[in-house]
């Protein structure tokens, strides 16, 4: 029992819980939690690389501890300690739209429900049973549900946090429905009992087992934001306070990603149905890679850019899970989320400095900002460089590894279509760094001040970029 | 440390003080100074301890690229012979080099900058010497390429700098084509271009089997020479990389880049041997070569560019040493000797611009002996050494090497030998003509009067350097490095021939100059070296600006408008339609989910 409650699932709730009864107990400027968060969740990461619990703590078929499920807990640890940075960056704009009667009060859930959401994360990366996938995936959205409706004296917030609910709700029913489909079809609720159960389904049963799973892709592909499925993207990413967009760009989708494979799996084993799973993934990857690149070229907002952008990112990914039957398909979707966590941040980051200073988040926001402060351009620089995928940078190993995987399953369609749209990413994202580098400054701007926390975390970040895309073998060796 | 590391250790050295330098240099002139000079002395070390240890029998590489079956590009390092030789030459002179640009680049600009360049080359110049393959030592070369680019714009305010160094670039470029298509050609027949498999006996046989395939590839690759060690008809970037600083003319256009030349012909020689037609082609280039350059030299004012043209006559003399020789030790004793007191005559004329305020023509100079004595008597050495002064024997440095070349040449082709022979006269003559010119004869300008000598940190290194040129041929010294065997059946009369050559042009420059206030002797077809230059600016002039006004026409109203404009319109075109999809209103975005869902299903399903 002792063991079952140190699972590092639980060990970051007892931090929420601990946070959240300090918050409770205390009336000054609430930032002191972030900073606990942070050295907490540092902590916990840093026990991840300690030996993990003992085999048969959990029960078998329902929660996985296998190395690609230690990754993404790293990662959604990663993506959790990041956000509460750019979270206690954000705290000034934050206080402005939310109702409070001293300064630094009604901060704490801000930093104390991304912990929570953390835990639902690394639950969800385990769960290898329906029901455990359900519950942990309604533990994230709830926390993101309040999360990006938590400016409440702003009205884009609450436009976002309203779409943002009904559509989630929309795709919570329709995965609800898929999974009663195919738990009533199989008689299992685990991963492992299906694929034991599904050979052995009568032929009859497939059409009403491919109309659950079509649910389930559906509601999944909600959460990937995959075209059609992603309209919400925007909007709610332009609402939500900037660090909860990153959150939501980067842990939700990679969360998404990791459920998606592990449940298309035991479908792909039964050979009259992989055909049909393989058809729906590449139309979905390239309506995404076409939508989400195409859409990007006239955006004006950065923000917005980054929504589509993060449309985009998810298309090539799509390619990933498309290229059934590659071994290095897994391996590479892990790498790629991998890197555009450290790039996704990083825009992040500047983003919020920016925006915190000039008031705004256009991309002639970001004019001259080569000037005003080096520091954040070349951050900048860097993290734009890699989502468009320069040689040398972790984006472009990670598309390559992609683009490998695709060809290694003859999804040569997606190869030439990646690599055209590849094209319009460079135009979009290289027009940032235009206005960075080429474009005047507007009036006369103040120089921007940055922290030594977040200089530190750009350091990190960047030369992470540049290491891993020069040097990828440690992070390959993880989820090998 | 070991046998097996070292090289790397050499190799990396210089990199990581240029990026050290680059990041923090600006900071600090001694930092940057010290952090260059430390690098050097401790790849000079190396140098000479990898020396004393065996030759390496196993391959010692990595990949940089690894597809096997498709494409591999190995990075690895040669320890033989051959390259520890130029690894001690190339880490003895850059010490003192770089030791010497103390003083010289003392009070001028960009000092970080320097000394980072410099560190770049010479990471770079290893990177050729220790390459096991021809891809690696392309890079590399490339490299060097670009750190002479970097330091002979080192003024690049000035115009006359900055043109130089494109100049040199280009002009590199052209050798470096034919350079490249040689390495392709010996790839696509071999399928490899790692030195150790291109010369085994399997693979000459291969190669062998196609005569002319083979001759022309060969003659591709010296095409590299031509352009990096300045012969004919691509010299014309040596004379104007001078007007990088002087220590730089002294380490790159005299001592070791321009020789990376000969020493690639070197280190390919065990292909080359078997090439007689193409090895016909290399000695006829260097020996004509060395002939013009020295005619050439006879009519110039400037103290630098007559050792540049006397720099190329030296190479001309070791491409003609690869031609004609039975091994690579006859031309590579030569660059070895050359190295040194090139070297040492370069940093002797810097001395003496210091000297004169940055004067560089000798007709402002005169009667310097006495004010800069040191510099004086290193010069005699230096000139002494690049005359081949000596018989029986008996003689400075150059005299060994050069006149081995000779009788190599006057052996296997007696017309290249005996042009070789008068231009060892020529060499004499415009040798002693700069000596009496500059330090005897007569001051010709205040600043002649008032010279003084270089400081300390200059004069040591000269002194240091003159060593090896007095006695760097010396057979001792000589067999320590080198197994060079003369000839058989060399008439005598080369002998004295080649002294009263070397008489006859000295004699002729003290007769001439001794007392002469301006040149009494205008040969305008040398002094205008043979027209060559200006008829290149003709043919830049008519054909590639022509070519260039062509491309930009069609650039501009074909490629801009039918490839550029009218996709990019209309990508972006799509992204704006896409746009209205978002039309931000709740209901439409259900609907869109709503449909999705059901096309989502209908291909699950219905097909």
């Amino acid at each position: 029992m002792t063991a079952f409650l140190l699972s590092p699932e639980f060990r970051v709730v007892f931090l929420g819980i601990f946070l959240l009864m300090l918050d409770s107990f205390t009336k000054t400027d609430k930032r002191y939690i972030a900073w606990a968060g942070i050295v907490g969740l540092v902590i916990l990461f840093g026990f991840s690389f300690f030996p993990g619990l003992p085999e048969g703590v959990f029960p078998p078929g329902f929660y996985l501890s296998d190395p690609t499920a230690l990754f993404f807990k790293r990662f959604m640890l990663l993506s959790t300690i990041l956000t509460l940075a750019l979270a206690l960056d954000y705290s000034k704009v934050y206080q402005e739209y939310i109702p409070a009667g001293r300064p630094g009060a009604g901060l704490g859930e801000f930093y104390i429900l991304p912990i929570f959401a953390c835990a639902g994360f690394m639950w969800l990366v385990s769960a290898a049973d329906f029901i455990m996938i359900f519950v942990s995936l309604e533990l994230v959205t709830m926390c993101f549900y309040v999360l990006v409706a938590s400016m409440r004296k702003n009205l884009l917030s609450l436009e976002a946090g309203v779409k943002y609910l009904i559509l989630g709700a929309l795709s919570t029913g329709f995965l609800v429905y898929g999974i009663t489909w195919v738990i009533g079809l199989t008689g299992h609720t685990s991963l492992d009992g299906i694929r034991e159960v599904l050979p052995i389904v009568p032929q009859g049963y497939q059409v009403a087992l491919m109309f659950g799973l079509g649910l389930i892709l559906v509601a999944v592909g909600f959460k990937v934001a995959a075209v059609p499925f992603q309209f919400w993207v925007p909007d709610v990413y332009q609402g939500a306070p900037t660090p909860v967009t990153a959150y939501l760009s980067v842990a939700s989708k990679a969360a998404g990603f990791v459920v998606l494979m592990r449940v298309i799996e035991p479908f792909l084993t039964v050979p009259g149905l992989e055909q049909k799973i393989v058809t729906v993934l590449t139309v979905l990857a390239a309506l995404t890679l076409l939508y989400g690149n195409l859409a990007a070229l006239p955006q004006t907002n950065f923000k917005r850019l980054l929504a589509y952008s993060s449309i985009a990112h998810a298309g090539y990914l799509l390619v990933g899970v498309a290229s059934v039957g590659a071994e290095a398909s897994g391996p590479a979707v892990g790498f790629y989320l991998g890197g555009y966590l450290l790039m996704t941040f990083l825009a992040f980051l500047v983003l919020v400095h920016v925006g915190r200073v000039t008031g705004g988040d256009d991309i002639s926001d970001f004019n001259g900002l080569g000037r005003r402060s080096p520091v954040l351009a070349l951050g900048l620089l860097i993290a734009m460089l890699s989502l468009a995928g320069l040689p040398f940078t972790i984006g472009f190993l990670g598309k390559f590894l992609i683009f490998e995987a695709a060809m290694q399953s003859h999804q040569y369609l997606l190869v030439v279509l990646g690599a055209v749209t590849v094209a319009c990413g460079f135009y979009y994202y290289l027009k940032v760094v235009r206005a960075m580098y080429w474009q005047p400054v507007v009036a006369e701007a103040p120089a921007i001040p940055v922290p030594v926390f977040t200089r530190f975390l750009i350091a990190l970040l960047s030369a992470a970029i540049i290491i891993f895309g020069i040097y990828p073998q440690p992070l390959l060796a993880m989820l090998r | 440390m070991n046998a097996a590391t070292v090289p790397w250790i050499i190799l990396f050295t210089p990199l990581v003080a240029a990026a050290v330098i680059l990041f923090f240099g600006r900071y600090s002139k001694p930092f940057s100074a010290g952090l260059a000079i430390g690098a050097t002395l401790l790849c000079g070390i190396l140098s000479w301890w990898l020396f004393t240890q065996p030759d390496a029998t196993e391959p010692n590489q990595f990949f940089w690229i690894n597809l096997p079956d498709i494409f591999s590009v190995p990075i690895g390092v040669t320890v033989d012979h051959l390259s520890k030789v130029m690894l001690v030459v190339v880490n003895t002179i850059a010490p003192l080099v770089f030791i010497y640009s103390l003083g010289y680049m003392k009070h001028e600009e960009g000092y970080w900058r320097y000394f980072a360049g410099l560190s770049l080359f010479l990471f770079s110049m290893l990177g050729i010497v220790l390459a096991d393959n021809f891809l690696m030592m392309f890079i590399f070369w490339e490299l060097v390429g670009l750190s002479s680019y970097i330091l002979v714009g080192h003024y690049y305010p000035k115009d006359s700098a900055a043109d130089a160094s494109k100049q040199a670039f280009l002009v590199n470029r052209i050798g470096d084509f034919g350079f490249m298509l040689g390495i392709l050609m010996l790839w696509l027949a071999t399928g490899t271009a790692v030195f150790s498999q291109l010369f085994t006996s399997e693979t000459l046989a291969l190669l062998q089997s196609n005569g002319l395939y083979l001759t022309i590839a060969c003659v591709l690759i010296f095409c590299g020479t031509v352009g990096k060690s300045a012969q004919l008809p691509l010299h014309v970037w040596l004379p104007n990389s001078m007007e990088g600083p002087t220590p730089v003319s002294a380490l790159l256009h005299a001592a070791t880049m321009v020789a990376a030349g000969v020493y690639m012909l070197a280190r390919f020689f065990p292909v080359l041997e078997h090439v007689p037609a193409a090895r016909d082609v290399i000695a006829w280039v260097g020996g004509i070569t060395c002939l013009v350059a020295a005619l050439m030299a006879t009519q110039q004012d400037d103290i630098k560019r007559i050792l540049a043209y006397s720099t190329i006559s030296q190479l001309g003399y070791m491409v003609l040493g690869v031609g004609v020789a039975e091994s690579w030790d006859v031309p590579m004793f030569h660059l070895f000797t050359h190295a040194f007191f090139k070297c040492l005559l370069f940093l002797c004329a810097g001395s003496v611009i210091v000297g004169m305020h940055h004067e560089q023509n000798i007709w402002k100079m005169g009667a310097l002996k006495n004010k800069m004595p040191f510099t004086f008597l290193c010069t005699i050495a230096g000139t002494l050494a690049l005359t081949g002064f000596g018989f029986h024997g008996i003689g400075f440095s150059g005299f060994y090497s050069k006149d081995t070349i000779i009788m190599w040449a006057v052996v296997k082709a007696p017309v290249l030998g005996w042009i070789a022979a008068v231009t060892a006269g020529l060499t004499a003559f415009y040798m002693f003509r700069l000596l009496i010119v500059v330090f005897l004869s007569v001051p010709r300008s205040e600043e002649a009067k008032k010279a003084q000598e270089s400081p300390l940190v200059m004069v040591v290194p000269l002194l240091l350097l003159a060593i090896p040129a007095v006695i760097g041929g010396w057979p001792f010294i000589e067999h320590i490095f080198f197994h060079t065997t003369e000839p058989e059946n060399v008439p005598s009369i080369v002998h004295y021939a080649l002294l009263a050559m070397f008489l006859g042009g000295a004699g002729l420059a003290w007769v001439l100059y001794r007392r002469a206030a301006k040149d009494p002797v205008s040969i305008p077809l040398f002094a205008n070296r043979l027209y060559i230059d200006n008829l290149y600016t003709w043919i830049v002039k008519v054909f590639q600006d022509g070519v260039a006004w062509l491309a930009g026409w069609s650039d501009r109203w074909i490629v801009d408008l039918f490839v550029a404009q009218v996709p990019s319109k209309l990508t972006w075109a799509c992204g704006y339609v896409l746009r209205f999809l978002q039309l931000g209103n709740i209901q439409a975005y259900a609907f869109f989910f709503g449909a999705g869902v059901v096309g989502l299903i209908y291909l699950l399903i219905a097909r």
